[in-house]
């Protein structure tokens, strides 16, 4: 508890203007591969001509293929997908967010902005890969090469979105340039509240069956902010919450958990129970 | 005038020093200045920003037509953008238009086929060297030797099929596809209301995952739970669709055939149900065989799970009875979808009917061709044709049979014989063995029924329907079997689908292969093992490997570290002495691939061996080319005797 006292007195970050957040409705996602795709068209990844090494290969979203094979047999079996991105943590206090990979960069190169979006600039990263190693989700991805859009590759470039440069770490970032450009656009047309623009990231436009819902947190009638309190809702690996809340307190009050926005939601315990050890 | 003295001197000097430095601070030019140098030293590389726009198009390459609205800048199509529609296939498509490997202008071989050695050459003369070798044959009375395949049913196929018919030859294929299988055993594609279907069964078609048409099924999915549609998946292997179904009935390897006749049995002679398909009272006499309690020992699904499957399905409103198993390899025998489709028209269903290509219609042939025409006969589909027939002359749209086919080792002696013509984008398996490639263009570089192109077309590419249509103008002969101004004249008018006839039940060739599946499925002493595919929905059955950003999420147990995966069942891999991540050939009759690793799961069954298709390509661009093994080459065999293509699904393999 003391942590969080002495944190809210050194720095008290003013009212988030948005909370973006995510819920993925694992019920609905049928595993096609829409959103990786869209997501690695939008923020221009790198092509190389194998990216088969799934530690080195660099992506924002991971689609995940899941199954309950360790604890049961068949024919007692499942199969799901995860789309597994950046989970845009926040830390034990919303007000003061420190996601795990933030309170390491020593540089700065990544930061929670006041929409929530823990942020990454590539031109800032030295490449030391301490939030890499952080990141409870692996969601950070590492630039090993000088990233290549080779030959006619080059013309599908999404000019909103900068190439990084060799050895820097790259992630998800909520598609945050799309709200920026929504922003601009907003401004244009003479809208004065900036923060009124809403916007819908590249993989949650690209889902076919519905499956992403992308919004405000902060805003209880959201649908997104619905999802995360349904009674289906979970966060990946985050088994505090399964918690009584004064014990969540008392977890809270010895350890820097990592609180992501992003919400799974499911009716199939076994994806719950895969995410425990054995 | 008052003398400038060193004092005025100094403080204007400074003055304009101290001003300008300010000036320049506030201007930011010294932030951009460093901006700059963070970004040259650090080699980051911004794409060229120009003016937003959006073109709204269709995606041609599935039925569903699925409305497309492309994000350009300037002249660039940068994201293929939509309201929760299309499926990877449309998303891939910017892969497509901007790939490395597009082919530039027709190419000529240089070297021995195979080599994938080319020299550019003019349209005018590759039309004018193809049209040249047309005649040749022609005039050697060599016209049924003249053959086309193509990948699936559209334009440019149908201009294909017009081409080669006028010119007197009925040798048209098409790959193995839910269409043209479909098409060969009922007479037409079985078309499905899965928006208003209340219960779905199907017989291994993984219909979430890319299979058909994706976008109509996704869409009518999310509406499933609330109009409590029920969906009953009879599978193998737990797949995605099988895990999102109310049900999943694991079935024995390759039975799907005979648990679809113990629940027409049931519902034929213990509910008295009756078809109106045409020789449905010959179909009958061979269901005597398979009463629920002889097909639970086959399929290894209950007798009262049979039933209570009957019963649904028949006092469902509008159930529907899906074939076709697999997603985009598709691979059934003709009994199989006979028997499955026989299920919707015993309840009557108004949820399914048939309906075929319209197609170009005949075209008007000369004397020579139309004697050539009727005096040959066609074979029943593309494997029997690579298998028994004969060409010298093929025409390739599009097409892959070289990697697809489990034929593919025969078609490749065969096309170092022939000339070889292909119309397509990239290089793949197929067109290495080319004579002349001409570059086709991706759906973005053409007009669509939505209007005009997204962008202007790349190299010297056309369409292809237009480079048959150009290589139709240059043989006299077959000149006035095309009449159209242009391949963009067409497009407006493309084949429509039309409802199909009464579907007919083939007894003859049934009868003959339900006892030959029997024998395929019982114990093998030598094989013990099952041998079935399980596709990544991305990578399908080849097509997406060319497409770096499919390589990118193929997932470790599919593909990884230059080898290919397959999964095995955890109690067989322990009798079968196989460890987690081991190295191990699989040997059927037909030979033996390797090296693959191991994945240890209890998704698959136990005495089966579930490998991915689409993999051990040799071409089709660096990304496919040598990743993995083409489980193809020992695939089963066996010619379907109505469709023509082998039923490849179940093979009985040993591992070492």
């Amino acid at each position: 508890m003391e942590h969080n006292e002495s944190a809210n007195i050194t720095r008290k970050a003013p009212a988030m203007r948005r909370r973006w957040g995510m819920a993925i409705d694992l019920d609905k996602c049928t595993g096609c591969g829409n959103c990786a795709i869209a997501c690695a068209q939008e923020n221009n990844m790198p092509i190389f001509k194998d990216d088969s090494d799934l530690p080195k290969r660099v992506t924002f979203l991971d689609l995940m293929k899941v199954t309950n094979d360790r604890d049961a047999q068949y024919p007692n079996v499942h199969v799901a997908y995860i789309p597994k991105m950046c989970q845009q943590c926040e830390g034990n206090d919303p007000s003061d967010p420190k996601p795990p990979c933030v309170s390491v960069c020593p540089v700065v190169a990544t930061d929670v902005g006041d929409d929530g979006v823990v942020s990454q600039v590539w031109s800032r990263c030295i490449g030391c890969r301490y939030c890499q190693s952080s990141c409870p989700y692996e969601a950070r991805a590492f630039n090993w090469w000088k990233p290549r859009n080779e030959g006619r590759f080059q013309e599908s470039l999404n000019p909103d979105v900068s190439i990084a440069s060799r050895g820097t770490v790259v992630k998800c970032t909520f598609c945050s340039h799309i709200w920026k450009r929504e922003r601009d656009k907003a401004v244009a047309n003479g809208e004065l509240d900036i923060n009124a623009v809403l916007y819908t990231p590249a993989c949650v436009a690209s889902c076919p069956t519905g499956a992403m819902v992308f919004g405000d947190l902060n805003d209880p009638n959201s649908e997104v902010s619905r999802l995360s309190r349904d009674r289906r809702a979970f966060r990946l690996v985050h088994t505090i919450d399964e918690k009584p809340a004064d014990e969540q307190k008392r977890l809270r009050g010895i350890k820097n958990y990592p609180n992501p926005k992003v919400y799974y939601l499911t009716s199939q315990q076994w994806i719950r129970d895969m995410q425990r050890f054995r | 005038m008052k003398k400038i003295d060193r004092k005025d001197f100094l403080t204007l000097t400074g003055g304009a020093v101290v001003g300008g430095l300010t000036g320049t601070v506030f201007s930011g030019a010294p932030f951009d200045a460093l901006q700059w140098l963070v970004e040259w030293t650090q080699d980051q590389h911004r794409p060229p920003v120009g003016r937003e726009h959006f073109i709204r198009t269709v995606c041609d390459q599935c039925r569903d037509r699925c409305e497309l609205s492309i994000r350009m800048s300037d002249d660039r199509a940068v994201m293929v953008q939509t309201s929760n529609t299309a499926c990877p296939l449309g998303q891939n498509a910017l892969q497509l238009l901007y790939h490395s490997e597009r082919i530039q202008q027709p190419l000529k071989r240089d070297g021995r086929k195979g080599s994938g050695r080319w020299t550019p050459v003019s349209w005018d003369q590759a039309l004018t060297d193809i049209a040249a070798k047309v005649r040749e044959k022609a005039q050697a009375n060599k016209r049924h030797l003249i053959a086309g395949i193509s990948r699936e049913y559209n334009l440019s196929s149908a201009l294909l099929d017009r081409l080669v018919a006028a010119l007197g030859s009925r040798n048209s294929y098409y790959e193995a596809t839910l269409e043209s299988l479909t098409t060969a055993a009922l007479g037409g594609v079985p078309q499905y209301d899965f928006e208003n279907t209340d219960y779905i069964l199907s017989f291994g078609a993984r219909i979430l995952e890319g299979w058909g048409q994706p976008n109509s099924i996704l869409k009518a999915f999310k509406g499933w739970k609330e109009r409590g549609t029920r969906f009953v998946m009879a599978e193998t292997n737990m797949s995605r669709t099988a895990s999102l179904a109310d049900e999943w009935v694991p079935v024995k390897p390759g039975t799907e055939l005979f648990l679809a006749l113990g629940i027409a049995y049931v519902l034929v002679r213990e509910k008295g149900r009756n078809s109106a398909g045409t020789g449905f009272a010959g179909w009958v006499t061979y269901i005597n065989d398979f009463t629920p309690e002889q097909v639970a020992g086959i399929t290894g699904v209950s007798a009262e799970k049979i039933r209570e499957i009957a019963d649904a399905f028949s006092r469902a409103a509008r159930p529907v009875a899906v074939c076709g198993r697999g997603i985009r390899g598709i691979s059934s025998s003709a009994a199989e979808i006979t028997a499955v489709y026989a299920l919707n028209s015993l309840v009557n269903t108004r949820a399914a009917s048939l309906s075929q290509f319209a197609g170009l219609g005949n075209p008007p042939m000369s004397q020579e061709a139309s004697q050539s025409y009727d005096a040959n006969e066609a074979k029943r589909g593309l494997d029997e044709f690579i298998k028994d027939g004969n060409f010298e002359l093929v025409f390739i749209n599009g097409a892959n049979p070289l990697h697809r086919s489990v034929y593919g080792e025969n078609l490749k002696a065969k096309l170092e014989n022939a000339f070889v013509v292909s119309v397509m984008p990239l290089v793949n398996d197929t067109a290495l063995y080319s004579d002349y490639i001409l570059p086709s263009l991706s759906f973005l570089e053409t007009r669509t029924s939505a209007g005009d192109a997204v962008t202007t077309p790349y190299g010297q590419s056309r369409p292809a329907g237009q480079a048959l249509l150009d290589l139709a103008a240059k043989i006299d002969e077959v000149r006035g079997a095309f009449p159209w101004g242009g391949f963009a004249e067409l497009v407006g008018n493309a084949p429509a689908m039309r409802p199909a006839g009464n579907f007919a039940f083939n007894n003859e060739a049934l009868k003959s292969q339900i006892t030959l599946l029997k024998k395929l499925i019982s114990e093998d002493r030598n094989y013990p093992l099952s041998l079935i595919p399980c596709e990544h929905p991305l990578v399908g059955d080849g097509d997406g490997l060319a497409f770096p950003y499919v390589l990118k999420n193929i997932d470790n147990y599919t593909y990884s570290l230059g080898k290919l995966w397959v999964l095995i069942n955890r109690q067989t891999a322990d009798a079968e002495g196989v460890s987690e991540g081991e190295r191990i050939d699989i040997e059927s009759s037909r030979g033996e691939i390797g090296s693959v690793r191991a994945h240890l799961t209890d998704t698959v069954a136990p005495g089966v061996v579930a490998i991915p298709l689409g993999f051990g390509q040799r071409a089709n661009t660096k990304y496919a080319e040598d990743k993995g093994v083409n489980p193809k080459e020992i695939m089963s065999a066996e010619i379907d005797p109505l469709t023509g293509c082998a039923d490849w699904w179940l093979t009985r393999v040993k591992i070492d």
